[in-house]
């Protein structure tokens, strides 16, 4: 009696010992489905929203003076010098023109498109910002007016013509941008990460001038060094980018595209130079392409390098661009761009 | 020992029972791997396509290439001076271009009033798995004499 009894209480042990063995291999099965499944739809997203930046950036290549909002699945983007990050996810570029803070947080990208010409347009910006960056803007001049229209009205901007009592509210970036006095550190802003408060103090007009980079170092400022612009588009583009390594990186970047874009300028005045004089209209369209191959060149060799000096070859070699320009359509010759 | 039968087939069922759910299971994951696989396809396809339409879109686009008169734009035109210059420039450049162009193979045919051919950038893979071919109709540009010529943008792109 005993033994049978026994020998049943072992077959029904065994029978739960056996279900328990499968339901688990059953469950683990699943579980590790499941958790396969979740890590693959996360890398979905990431990559998704690589290919949606990565779509920006060809629409930027082709549009020109545009503004976009775009809609992406919430994430933190992170962009330094020719890399975009998302998570872990990256991107590496050879020579990517992306002006933008070095942190993006959120499920919407503003972006704008400027043209950089010096004269001729070289190549476009792209200006890549999150409307939860505060921005605020501080100066009466006409520049920092300019500034102010130049900015999309999407973004979280505030324009102040004198120094504003500035209140935290709460943006997880801060960036300031002082036209003519730099202003005392914020105390409402002291509580904020280092990282996350930073400004940029402009000296100069609309075609060129200094940008001095600041950051918050305690309850201060702390200044980070000083770079150039020339143009309303790479001034425009100091606003966005937080930090002077990126912003020097991008320039180098644009200027890289300029010494290319001159290089074919320079061979088509000189094709054009050689013209089979007859008139002489064509003899003074030689003189204009002569003179302007002389400033051609003069960009051609300051666009090697992204500099203060070079900028201000760039910017006198422009204006007589411009000129040459005028005068050629003036006295009906081919145009020089 | 008939017992031990009754027990024995007990398990002997259940251990069918799971054996044909494991063999449902596993249809199901292969037919749903299947599906995915071909959805994958599918992306990688339009993947492609859209790469193509990209590439295409930045020639048009390129300053290198591209007509203009006082510094605007004028769209689907291509300068034939500047054309010259840029097919050394971008084969020296190769690499820098690769960034914009990627595996592709662009040619600009000149098909009226004369016929001529312009290879700017060719860079291609052996073992490639997709080819789109796209085709532009585009008005040449020549600065010198002032004339405009018509002609085509083909722009061939490969994908693995």
């Amino acid at each position: 009696m005993s033994l049978r009894m026994n020998k049943k209480a072992f077959e029904i042990q065994f029978n739960w010992i056996f279900v328990l063995v499968a339901g688990a291999a059953i469950i683990l099965l699943f579980t590790s489905i499941v958790i396969k499944q979740k890590n693959i739809a996360e890398t979905s997203t990431k990559s998704t929203v690589l290919k949606s930046v990565d779509a920006i950036i060809t629409g930027a290549s082709v549009s020109t003076d545009t503004t976009n909002i775009i809609t992406i699945p919430n994430s933190n983007i992170e962009v330094s010098c020719n890399r975009i990050s998302i998570s872990g996810i990256s991107r590496q570029y050879e020579h990517l023109i992306l002006y933008a803070p070095s942190l993006m947080k959120g499920d919407k990208l503003i972006t704008q498109t400027l043209t950089f010409s010096v004269p001729y347009r070289a190549t476009n910006l792209l200006l890549v910002t999150s409307p939860q960056l505060r921005y605020i803007i501080v100066g009466s001049n006409n520049l920092a007016k300019e500034i102010n229209k130049s900015m999309p009205a999407e973004l979280k901007k505030e324009f102040y013509q004198n120094t504003p009592q500035i209140r935290n509210s709460n943006n997880y970036k801060v960036r300031l941008v002082l036209i003519e006095d730099m202003i005392d550190f914020p105390e409402s802003l002291e509580k904020m990460p280092d990282n996350d408060v930073s400004a940029i103090k402009i000296n100069g007009d609309k075609e060129k001038g200094a940008i001095e980079f600041w950051q918050k170092n305690g309850n201060s400022w702390q200044h980070k060094g000083t770079s150039s612009y020339i143009g309303k588009p790479s001034l425009i583009a100091a606003v966005y980018t937080d930090n002077i390594e990126s912003y020097e990186c991008n320039m180098q970047n644009t200027f890289t595209r300029l010494n290319l874009v001159t290089r074919i300028f320079v061979e088509r005045t000189k094709k054009l130079m050689e013209k089979e004089l007859v008139s002489i209209k064509e003899i003074r369209c030689k003189e204009l392409y002569t003179n302007a191959l002389f400033y051609f060149n003069k960009i051609l060799t300051a666009s090697l390098n992204f500099n203060d000096e070079n900028v201000n070859k760039i910017s006198d070699s422009a204006k007589s661009l411009a000129s040459n320009n005028k005068d050629a359509q003036l006295n009906s010759c081919t145009l020089l761009y | 020992m008939k017992k031990q039968k009754k027990s024995q087939i007990q398990i002997g069922e259940t251990i069918a029972v799971l054996f044909v759910f494991f063999i449902l299971v596993t249809i199901g994951f292969i037919f749903y791997a299947k599906v995915i696989k071909g959805n994958i396809e599918l992306e990688k396809d339009e993947l492609s396509q859209l790469r193509s339409v990209g590439v295409a879109q930045r020639v048009m686009f390129m300053p290198e290439v591209q007509c203009s008169e006082d510094n605007v734009i004028i769209d689907n035109c291509i300068d034939i001076l500047k054309l010259e210059a840029a097919k050394s420039l971008i084969s020296e450049k190769e690499l820098y271009y690769y960034d914009l162009l990627e595996f592709s193979d662009i040619k600009i045919l000149q098909i009226y009033p004369e016929e001529a051919e312009w290879e700017i950038y060719s860079r291609k893979i052996d073992n490639f798995r997709n080819k789109f071919l796209t085709n532009v109709p585009i008005s040449l540009y020549n600065p010198a004499t002032r004339k405009h010529s018509f002609g085509v943008l083909a722009i061939e792109t490969l994908s693995r």
